[in-house]
């Protein structure tokens, strides 16, 4: 394939591969953030301990990210194939980027919430913030900053994922790689779409820590 | 009827072998509108004291009144509805760092559903309060500590609180900036009338501002009463510990060499005059030495006229010779001048 031809491909793949990922991310984030405020505030040092539910929801979130992404990919094809209606290509592998995001986003949301200073939630109690309060007012405009950091590594480690969804049935800068570059052993469509990958990347991290700095008012 | 009355109040942490027990047995009552302060050593279970006021910690047994109401009883909805009547502020300052000022002292207002308009307009008078007209819009990174203290006092008076509680509110701030908190929590109480509560292992900031104190040690209250009369008169060996800090075993200021080269028996006993305000302030010891004839020295003082009047502790070495020592003694009974015998 000449230069030309190959970067031709490459409008299609990115856009399948910006897809797939910020809605992966997305739906992550719709399960994942409520879940990570939950393992937050269900701790044993947390504003309202549940010491069981506590339990179950953190051995679920180690299980589910106990298991290597590639084996999940075909472990929920059924299911992928129930939600989606087909196993192949950008839509469905949605599917199992979601299902193995969720739990790490409800870690590094987890972690974010758990930053926030204990002096200020206690002071807050003292105004007579209600649990629900200090969940909205406090712990997730506090953590702001740092949820954007996690957001930007979440998105980034998703797209990887994504190219190895590519690389089995879903679309986008994988499935490019690995359906012209590895098989018809055309390196350099490989190493175009690494680069872009790799600018891809760049991007999304660069977004999430700048978005982080102006929104973090603790500097400046 | 005491606005914050705290009866048999205990608590542990933990249960078992690990129990510890930061309040034991401790009675409180904590009048309408006074400045009160609460003074331990670290460890003694001030911060548990002051955190059972509001509930932040929950009593092993004991009552908590405030204002009429039994927190103890409360839950939920009505206790969070009680706290609003307890402003608190702490070492930390413990501001939203992601809100500036005014958003800060909204806060409280928010969270009890005041319109918008009403809490901002509430929040700039508090500010100007304060002392930080101007500096609404600064986030707290962009404060210095006495700035981010001032902001933490206008947040806790946001929702009009009879009682506002001090947890070692000055005790991360320099001596200057102390002051000018201290002045500003006296202002505050006298304009306000709410009822303070300070927490602290200082007593200057006692002495500067409280009009009662009591002093906490290992989980007991071991004397409480008037300033002037706790810290000039101590009784419990705990509260002499704390007040008196030179009696154990070093004179303060000497090296502990110079300490006992000074208390040396056959150079005469040691003596501390009490000055509790009802001598003028006067050159005393100059006044003893020219009407006795005879020398002593100065081995620690702590004294200072307020109004005219001096308060404060001075020990001094008479001399070995007994008759000369009991013209000195007989001539500070004859001036009212109070003195105990120095323990080593
Ligand atoms: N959450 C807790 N769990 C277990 N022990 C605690 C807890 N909080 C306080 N304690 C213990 O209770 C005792 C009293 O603590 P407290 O914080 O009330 O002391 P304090 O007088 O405020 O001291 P400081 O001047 O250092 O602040 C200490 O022995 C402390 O270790
Ligand atoms: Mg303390």
């Amino acid at each position: 394939m000449s230069f030309g031809q190959i970067l031709s491909l490459v409008p299609e793949a990115l856009w399948e591969s910006i897809y797939m990922t910020i809605g992966s991310t997305a739906l992550a984030y719709v399960i994942g953030l409520p879940l990570g405020f939950v393992l937050v505030v269900t701790a044993k040092d947390g504003i309202h301990p549940m010491r069981a539910l506590n339990m179950v929801l953190g051995a679920v979130v180690n299980f589910l990210r106990s298991i290597p992404f590639v084996i999940l990919l075909f472990f929920v094809t059924p299911l992928t194939r129930f939600i989606m209606g087909r196993a192949i290509g950008s839509e469905a592998a949605i599917v199992p980027l979601v299902i193995s995001a969720f739990p790490f986003v409800a870690r590094m949301v987890e972690q974010s919430a758990k930053e926030v200073d204990r002096g200020v939630v206690e002071a807050s109690q003292a105004m007579g913030a209600s649990n629900w309060q200090i969940i909205t007012k406090v712990l997730l405009p506090e953590a702001k900053p740092s949820l954007l950091n996690g957001a930007a590594v979440s998105a980034t480690t998703i797209l990887g994922y994504s190219a190895m969804a590519g690389c089995f049935g879903g679309g986008g800068l994988g499935s490019v790689a690995i359906n012209y570059g590895y098989q018809r052993y055309d390196f350099l469509v490989m190493f175009v779409m690494i680069i872009v990958n790799v600018v891809l990347v760049q991007a999304l991290q660069e977004s999430g820590t700048r978005g982080a700095r102006l929104a973090d008012k603790r500097i400046r | 009827m005491a606005m914050i009355e705290l009866s048999h109040l205990s608590k542990t942490y933990g249960s078992g072998e690990n129990a510890v027990h930061a309040l034991d047995d401790v009675s409180l009552e904590i009048e309408q509108g006074e400045i009160f302060g609460i003074i331990g050593l670290s460890g003694a279970g001030k911060s548990t004291l002051v955190r059972c006021i509001n509930l932040l910690e929950t009593p092993t047994s004991g009552t908590v009144t405030v204002d009429g109401k039994t927190m103890t009883s409360l839950n939920g909805k009505a206790l969070r509805e009680a706290r609003r009547n307890i402003g608190m502020i702490f070492q930390g300052f413990d501001l939203l760092m992601q809100r500036t000022a005014l958003e800060n002292v909204r806060f409280p207002l928010e969270l009890a559903h005041v319109p918008k308009a009403e809490a901002n307009e509430r929040a700039k008078e508090l500010l100007k309060t304060v002392g930080l007209e101007g500096r609404e819009g600064a986030y707290p990174a962009q404060l210095s500590g006495g700035m981010k203290q001032r902001v933490a006092i206008a947040r806790a008076l946001a929702s009009n609180p009879k009682v506002l509680l001090c947890d070692e509110a000055t005790s991360a701030l320099d001596p200057t900036t102390t002051e000018s908190i201290l002045e500003l929590l006296k202002e505050l109480n006298r304009t306000l009338g709410v009822t303070v509560v300070v927490i602290t292992h200082e007593m200057r900031v006692v002495e500067r501002i409280c009009s009662r104190v009591a002093i906490i040690a290992d989980s007991h209250i071991a004397e409480q009463g008037e300033v002037q009369e706790v810290f000039l008169h101590p009784q419990t060996e705990a509260a002499k510990k704390l007040v008196l800090p030179s009696r154990a075993g070093k004179l303060e200021g000497f090296a502990e060499a110079e300490a006992r080269d000074a208390a040396d028996p056959c150079r005469g006993e040691l003596i501390r005059l009490a000055f509790d305000g009802m001598t003028t302030d006067r050159p005393v010891i100059a006044d003893m030495i020219l009407s006795c004839g005879a020398p002593v020295s100065i081995v620690y003082a702590d004294t200072r006229s307020i109004e005219g009047k001096l308060y404060g502790h001075t020990v001094l070495q008479l001399p070995g010779d007994e008759a000369t020592a009991d013209k000195l003694k007989r001539w500070l009974r004859d001036q009212g001048i109070s003195y105990t015998k120095e323990v080593q």
